[in-house]
């Protein structure tokens, strides 16, 4: 059986696979972004708090996935909660650390400007600073998906959901007939959804980013 | 809110000061300034005098360690901060107009924070791009990058006076600007305080740019200390110290020429004008001045008859000189003044 006639007759299991693991990518992209630009807004500030919220999502970082996973078990059990408890975690780096150097990083005089004009601490941070870091916060979220499509993978360990099953079914009877064909399979079914992932979110810049900030000077 | 009785209000500090913690010295050491309303103010002082500072506080984006401000006669101290900050105007070098909102958006910001309607707001706004010399149809829906730096100062302008607000604190508006644009934009806003009579509070630390835009100047020594403050025309005949002196330069006649117009200045009728070189009535004095030296000669044509280099003397107080003895060059017929500038042209106000 060669590689597109394994495709045709595992269609189902792929199809199915590959939907779930957008599916669990997409769930924690959502909420670790949600969350995350949260801490970033109230943290931006506040030396201290956003010292430890960067600390802590950095330390999350270098826990390696297997272990992770493994050690979430005990309280998330196995399958979906543990996947996407780990996935949500290893999301927040990238998420919290661009929405604070963007909010951070908003020009001194537009902020002075805004005060100037009687415009509150709260207002200037939504309708000034968050606009003007937008883009740099689509970006630590357009990058903490495409780390998330490689982790999930993993997730497959715990048994998650997604193509990592594929992966792992390969590695686990190599040399077999189909180890190499479901390898394949489960690889390039993450690269197809990596790249879907990205086409979204250049979609969702064209559509969100303010149109004066993309106008040439 | 504030009482108004012409375009702008009154503004009182008393006993102003800043002190930040951990620093040993204030940065604003007990000011006391009246402000008549209507009038422009330059606080013209070296960097670190703390003349933004003593503006900052005004609108209370520094907050004073004690004192008192007082802006038509009601406490601004006792006020909300933001609310009082809708009501004062607020210009800074750097502009800070928000990328992100087009030029419409921005100038009605602050009719928007207030609560005006929004056909209330859009009228003002085509009102105030027509009152900076920015056409409405053209500008309204650009956005801040696609104008240049001049344009932009302008823009920064209108949105201050959004809401018309009595009083309007500016931060050296136009000292981001190239030279020629930064003038443009000086002589358009001395037309446009003549029309609006706002009280304004204007920071530089350009001698000649206060000189130009003041009523008054305050000339501010370190911890926003005030060395003197008075017209400009009185500064520069009369420093009230060496340190103010210094601050207006070698030039204090000249600048004190450049305060005056022709027209000011009468113009004796005598025969021959039409000979002289020319200067139109609305030209200053220095100009004039200038006109005679490049023609070297003593006097020149203007629409009302004849300036005369004594004319110039007189127009600044110093005595008449003894008429300057003209001699021909060799047979050439064009007399040369070969008797150097008094010294009391010059005047005692350069204070050495």
């Amino acid at each position: 059986m060669n590689f597109s006639e394994y495709v045709v007759s595992r269609w189902d299991t792929l199809s199915l696979a590959a939907g779930e693991h957008a599916l669990v990518v997409g769930v924690a992209i959502g909420v670790s972004t949600a969350v995350g630009v949260g801490i970033g807004l109230l943290a931006h500030d506040l030396p201290k708090t956003r010292g430890i919220s960067l600390a802590i999502s950095a330390a999350i970082l270098t826990v390696p996935s297997l272990a992770l996973l493994t050690l979430l078990i005990p309280i998330t059990g196995l399958g979906w909660g543990s996947t996407l408890v780990a996935l949500t975690a290893y999301a927040f780096l990238p998420i919290i650390r661009n929405t604070v150097a963007g909010l951070r990083g908003v020009d001194a005089s537009m902020v002075e400007a805004g005060r100037g004009m009687g415009m509150s601490r709260t207002r200037v941070l939504l309708k000034v600073r968050l606009p003007l870091a937008w883009p740099l916060i689509l970006t630590g979220v357009r990058v903490a998906t495409q780390m998330l499509i490689g982790i999930a993978a993993i997730a497959a360990y715990v048994d998650g959901p997604g193509l990592g099953t594929q992966i792992f079914e390969g590695l686990s009877r190599l040399g077999s007939v189909n180890a190499l064909n479901a390898t394949l399979a489960g690889t390039l079914g993450i690269v197809v959804i990596a790249v879907l992932f990205d086409l979204f979110f250049f979609a969702v810049r064209q559509l969100t980013i303010p149109r004066g900030l993309r106008v040439r000077s | 809110m504030f009482d108004r009785d012409t375009g702008g209000a009154s503004i009182e500090l008393r006993a102003l000061t800043k002190h930040y913690p951990g620093q040993p010295a204030p940065a604003v050491d007990h000011v006391d300034l009246d402000i008549p309303a209507g009038e422009l103010v330059v606080f013209v002082g070296p960097s670190g005098c703390g003349k933004t500072t003593t503006m900052k506080m005004i609108n209370r984006l520094v907050e004073p360690t004690s004192g008192e401000i007082r802006i038509g006669g009601e406490d601004v101290l006792s006020l909300h901060p933001d609310e009082l900050r809708r009501h004062i105007g607020y210009a800074i070098q750097q502009v800070g107009l928000f990328p992100h909102l087009t030029i419409g958006q921005n100038i009605g910001l602050v009719p928007n924070l207030l609560g005006w309607s929004a056909a209330k707001t859009a009228d003002r706004v085509e009102e105030l791009l027509s009152l900076v010399n920015l056409e409405a149809s053209a500008f309204h829906d650009r956005y801040p990058r696609e104008l240049s730096g001049g344009q932009q100062q302008r823009v920064g302008v209108a949105r201050a006076l959004a809401a018309d607000p009595p009083v309007m604190l500016m931060d050296e508006p136009f000292g981001a600007t190239d030279p020629i644009t930064r003038e443009h934009l000086q002589n358009e806003f001395v037309k446009l305080q003549k029309q609006l009579r706002k009280t304004i509070i204007f920071v530089t630390h350009d001698f000649e740019e206060a000189i130009k835009l003041g009523d008054r100047i305050a000339v501010l020594k370190e911890r926003s200390h005030i060395a003197q403050y008075d017209t400009p025309a009185n500064i520069l005949a009369n420093p009230a110290d060496d340190y103010v002196a210094g601050f207006i330069g070698a030039d204090a006649t000249l600048k004190r020429l450049a305060l005056l117009r022709v027209a000011d200045v009468e113009c004796g009728q005598q025969p021959g004008s039409a000979n002289l070189p020319q200067i139109a009535a609305d030209a200053s004095l220095r100009e004039a001045l200038d006109v005679m030296l490049a023609h070297g000669t003593d006097r020149c044509g203007s629409p009302s008859g004849v300036l005369t280099y004594g004319a110039l003397c007189e127009a600044v107080g110093t005595e008449p000189a003894p008429a300057p003895r003209l001699q021909s060059v060799g047979s050439g017929s064009t007399p040369v003044r070969t008797a150097p500038v008094p010294d009391a042209a010059r005047g005692e106000a350069v204070g050495t």
